[in-house]
């Protein structure tokens, strides 16, 4: 029954990303409206889909396998990380700036280099400790990224769309690029599940069933790593999806990780369509005013302000964020 | 001559540098029914998870079945060995079927348990244990006494023919008590299962098992028939009590009455 409405959910977020925005005008489409829709908006909404998918799973791995539900890609140092790679490599000359794939292998980069950094820190600390130091790494890496981003000013419209978040401007060929990437780690994820569910239970518990907790845990971490920074190569930061997207999907389906992961996905994709729909309703209300913006509001924007009130709703209903 | 379940060869065991087993030597055969017993700190858990592979010992060496136990696939182990930890961890939001169901991970691997996640294996081990009616609870809402049985349950759903079970009866009052160790040891005389289960109470050790191993100083102080071990000298040296043994007219079995705590010298 609750999928049923979390599908639900998911249609009409999806519908209303695809129906909200400047350009076209419901329900008689000429040609250009057309190619508008196949080309703009359906690669936006894909965007949208596998980017809140891949960080509500991988919100999801790490807070099952770390046993903390306040660990986040944005609070490990995988979120930060990936953003700085990207941006480095663009910023560097590395990366040409228009590469999907290029963006992929820098987030990849970054993320894994931002999370073993915060896992060297913080493994041993308490569920608070680690999200502490990973405020304190993410503002370390985002501090970093601002002293690049200072060098040249003028691509600071583009740097945006990774340090807030953003589906605008996505096409087919981002898309491309990004879905087998996403697809693959998911269903990985998916195949290992039971195990990661045994190995969330305990060390001990996990190692007494024939589940050895080190490589178990380590194969966990490099695939929310995967997810995590897949999505934000494709859609920057979107921050609070990895962080509360989790939380819906265990009050839904329980802490089965074998339902709960396919449920991350779900909702992680329902979340960013429907901040992203949000966002372009909010960008048409800011440039009807007289001085018109060209900067559209970002999706990330949407899911922070969303987000946090959410967080604070789970956070007041929830035994899951109990954090002692 | 079986071969030997267990075998534990001059095993010593360091925790935070403090040596916690000092040359443990212990065999164990195939359907024997041991009580580790001794002094809170003697090492009696820490000599369980070394016979299960859980831990590597410092020196010596510990076999199961002829084959170094911590250096055998976890599977393979998790296939002849159950444990019964002494806790369980906390599991938010988890089931008491879910937990259960877990214990069958050995047998089916991590696509067998996408498949399929309930089996009649995981039920009948919620029934043997007496939690049948808590399969839908949340493990983190269950009492001490339950989690206890739910414990239980999980190391029968694992269908090993050995038992290790740390002790099994803590939090538990009376009746449910005599519930579990009846179960283990009926499950021993039909199943033919091999069990060591450490005991705090040395009238259990004596009325449920066959052999008391008693640890003291990192050692086997003491091992054999309940009658042999059980005596007024063993309170004093391993326990550290003044008492008397005598036997229960009912039940045959030897009585641990201890009377005062000895003067520590």
């Amino acid at each position: 029954m609750r999928w049923r409405w979390a599908v639900v959910a998911l249609l009409v977020a999806a519908a209303a990303e695809l129906a909200v925005g400047r350009g076209v005008d419901w329900p008689h489409l000429d040609p250009l409206e057309q190619r508008i829709l196949i080309e703009l908006r359906l690669p936006r909404l894909t965007t949208a889909l596998l980017a809140g998918a891949g960080l509500g799973a991988a919100g999801l791995l790490l807070q099952a396998v770390l046993r903390n539900p306040l660990a986040a890609p944005e609070l490990t140092g995988v979120n930060p990380g990936a953003v700085l790679g990207v941006l480095a490599g663009m910023q560097l000359g590395l990366v040409p700036a228009d590469s999907a794939a290029g963006a992929l292998l820098a987030a990849l980069t970054g993320g894994a280099c931002g999370g073993a950094l915060m896992w060297l820190l913080a493994r041993h600390g308490s569920p608070v400790e680690v999200a502490a130091y990973g405020l304190l790494g993410s503002a370390a890496l985002a501090g970093v990224t601002t002293l690049l981003l200072a060098y040249q000013p003028s691509r600071f419209g583009n740097a945006l769309r990774w340090l807030v978040g953003s589906v605008d401007g996505r096409v087919w060929a981002h898309v491309q690029t990004a879905w087998p990437w996403l697809a693959t780690a998911l269903v990985l994820a998916w195949l290992c599940s039971a195990a990661l569910g045994v190995l969330a239970a305990g060390d001990g518990h996990a190692a007494a069933l024939g589940v050895p907790p080190r490589p178990t845990r380590a194969v966990a971490l490099a695939l929310a790593v995967a997810l995590a920074a897949g999505a934000v190569a494709l859609a920057g930061t979107l921050a609070f999806v990895g962080l509360v997207v989790p939380h819906v999907a265990r009050a839904m389906c329980g802490s089965d990780l074998r339902r709960a992961l396919p449920a991350a996905a779900l909702v992680g994709a329902t979340a960013v369509a429907g901040a992203d729909a949000l966002a372009q309703v909010l960008t048409v209300l800011v440039q009807s005013g007289p001085a018109a913006q060209r900067l559209g509001v970002p999706a990330g924007a949407v899911t922070a302000l969303v987000g946090a009130v959410a967080l604070v709703v789970v956070a007041r209903r929830s035994s899951h964020v109990e954090v002692s | 001559m079986t071969q030997p379940v267990f075998v534990a060869e001059e095993v010593r065991y360091r925790y935070r540098d403090q040596p916690v087993l000092d040359g443990v030597s212990l065999v164990v055969r195939p359907g024997e029914c041991v009580a580790l017993v001794g002094r809170n700190g003697c090492g009696k858990s820490t000599l369980l998870r070394l016979l299960a592979g859980l831990d590597r010992p410092e020196r010596g060496r510990v076999l199961l079945h002829g084959r170094p136990a911590h250096a055998m696939r976890r599977r393979d182990v998790a296939r002849q060995v159950a444990v019964l930890h002494q806790q369980l961890p906390p599991m938010p939001g988890m089931t008491v079927r879910q937990l259960v169901a877990q214990g069958r991970y050995p047998h089916r691997g991590p696509l067998g348990m996408l498949w399929r996640p309930d089996d009649a294996e995981s039920s009948g081990a919620l029934h043997a244990a007496g939690v049948a009616g808590l399969a839908g609870r949340r493990v983190d809402t269950l009492s001490g006494g339950e989690r206890q049985r739910v414990r239980l349950a999980l190391a029968l759903a694992q269908q090993t023919p050995v038992l290790l079970l740390d002790e099994p009866t803590t939090f538990l009052d009376v009746r449910h008590q005599l519930e579990v160790l009846s179960l283990v040891r009926r499950l021993h005389g039909e199943r033919g299962l091999t069990v060591v289960a450490v005991l705090h109470e040395l009238d259990h050790a004596a009325r449920f098992t066959d052999r008391v191993v008693a640890l003291a100083g990192g050692r086997v102080a003491a091992d054999g028939p309940p009658a042999e071990v059980v005596t007024p000298s063993l309170l004093a040296e391993v326990f550290g009590v003044r008492g008397r043994v005598v036997t229960d007219a009912h039940t045959g079995a030897v009585r641990a009455l201890a009377d005062s705590p000895l003067e520590t010298t």
